[in-house]
């Protein structure tokens, strides 16, 4: 099996160490290699009047994040992990894309980074715009469930929402990497109920069955490697009916396809990724359009 | 001609530190800031020893020694571990790394836990590969 590499990004806010080790589960999928960032926003270094750079502010940030990356390092290495750490200044976003491509990593995991009450505004969170520049997959990791518990084993059934287009296909072949941690697979289809205007009853069932006949397809995918999977088709509004289908088959996790939308476009349109990065509980891993098997 | 010490820290202070305790007790300094680019200048500049750090980007000190360690070639080079990691994480890491298979690699001839001082430094070097 393929050693492969994770992108852990943390602020120090959402993930922590707890997060980390619960992607332990990762291992049995080939994941041997942590690779640690913290960046340390450019602002709060940055010249401030009558004081220039602040550079005593920079050390003691860099020596905060040292001294947890060696905690969390020393717990890792002793699992026969292989750990790398990065701590730089500047802005978040150009840093995680710089450093997932110069570490070359299969899997980037980042909190769903939250923004100020501007950016809220447009539904904002500055993780869409990593899936904009980046072929890699993401995980936005939401690791505490509703009920304050950790989310131990994420991957163990997993909701794939599929929407027929290349990228969903590549989502379902990416979600096949993880077959080892997989104990079962929902397969849902979300439906318009344009779709459904002015046809009659048999058109309607004709549509399910053209439906339920992909996803199908889909499971058997599945089901040829052991694991367990069903298929739902949902009508109404996407990302509602996602969370709701995630929500009733009790999925540990959300994982879509996406495509090459603009994030402003999909900020203003409040599209499907925004909504369930913003709203779901659950751990979201979106698959890029053109991410390399 | 001066010893030739290889340096292996992704923090530039801590290489520059080692480089002037190194230089000012007359051996010959070279750098490299992970664990890829150290185990290729091990291989082209065959220093007569390693200072290695084990948090790195790109391959980690635990690594580097395992491949530096299981190199016919390379093997018998003394290394100093110099890290901010608990020697003990380090010899358990690499039972760990044994126990998933990889044959078993010897313990370092030094370890030392960060910070140093330049004369803890320079007496560990020279006991290895004298003056």
């Amino acid at each position: 099996m393929k050693n492969k590499k994770l992108l852990f990004v943390t602020q120090f806010e959402e993930l922590w160490f707890d997060a980390l080790q619960s992607l332990m589960d990762l291992r049995k999928a080939g994941f041997n290699h942590a690779v640690f960032l913290h960046v340390i926003q450019r602002d709060k270094v940055a010249m401030h009047r009558g004081k220039g750079y602040l550079k005593d502010e920079e050390i003691k940030l860099r020596e905060i994040a040292n001294v947890r990356f060696i905690d969390w390092a020393e717990s890792l290495f002793e699992q026969g992990m292989e750990v790398g750490a990065y701590i730089v200044v500047g802005n978040p976003l150009p840093k995680i894309i710089s450093t997932a491509s110069e570490e070359d990593v299969d899997l980037i995991v980042t909190g769903s980074h939250k923004q100020g009450k501007f950016e809220e505004l447009y539904g904002g969170s500055d993780t869409l715009d990593v899936l904009q520049r980046t072929s890699k997959p993401v995980l936005i990791y939401k690791y505490v469930l509703p009920s304050g518990a950790v989310n131990e084993r994420p991957f163990e059934r997993p909701l794939l929402a599929v929407d027929w287009s290349n990228a969903s296909e590549r989502a379902a072949d990416h979600l096949l990497e993880y077959k080892n941690i997989l104990k079962s697979v929902v397969v849902i289809h979300v439906a318009s109920e344009k779709e459904f205007k002015g046809t009659s009853a048999m058109d309607v069932q004709s549509i399910r069955k053209e439906n339920k006949m992909k996803m199908e397809k889909i499971c058997e995918s599945f089901e040829r490697q052991g694991i367990q999977a069903e298929s739902h088709l949902y009508i109404g509004d996407t990302g509602e009916q996602i969370e709701k289908a995630a929500r009733e088959r009790e999925a540990t996790m959300i994982v879509a396809g996406t495509t090459g939308v603009s994030s402003l476009k999909e900020r203003l349109l409040g599209g499907v990724a925004t909504r369930l990065v913003k709203y779901t509980a659950l751990p979201i891993l979106l698959v890029p359009a053109g991410t390399v098997k | 001609m001066a010893k030739k010490v290889l340096t292996v820290d992704d923090d530039p202070d801590i290489s520059a530190f080692v480089k002037t305790v190194l230089e000012e007790n007359g051996y010959n300094a070279v750098i490299a800031k992970n664990g890829e680019t150290g185990l290729s200048m091990a291989r082209k500049e065959k220093p007569e020893l390693v200072i290695l750090d084990v948090l790195m980007p790109k391959q980690s000190g635990i690594k580097m020694y395992r491949e530096l360690k299981s190199d016919v070639a390379l093997k018998n080079i003394p290394v100093i571990i110099l890290s901010g990691i608990a020697k003990r994480t380090f010899l358990r890491s690499q039972e760990a790394l044994t126990e998933f298979g990889d044959l078993p690699v010897p313990e370092p001839e030094l370890y030392i836990e960060k910070p140093v001082e330049p004369d803890e430094l320079a007496e560990a070097v020279k006991s290895l590969i004298g003056g």
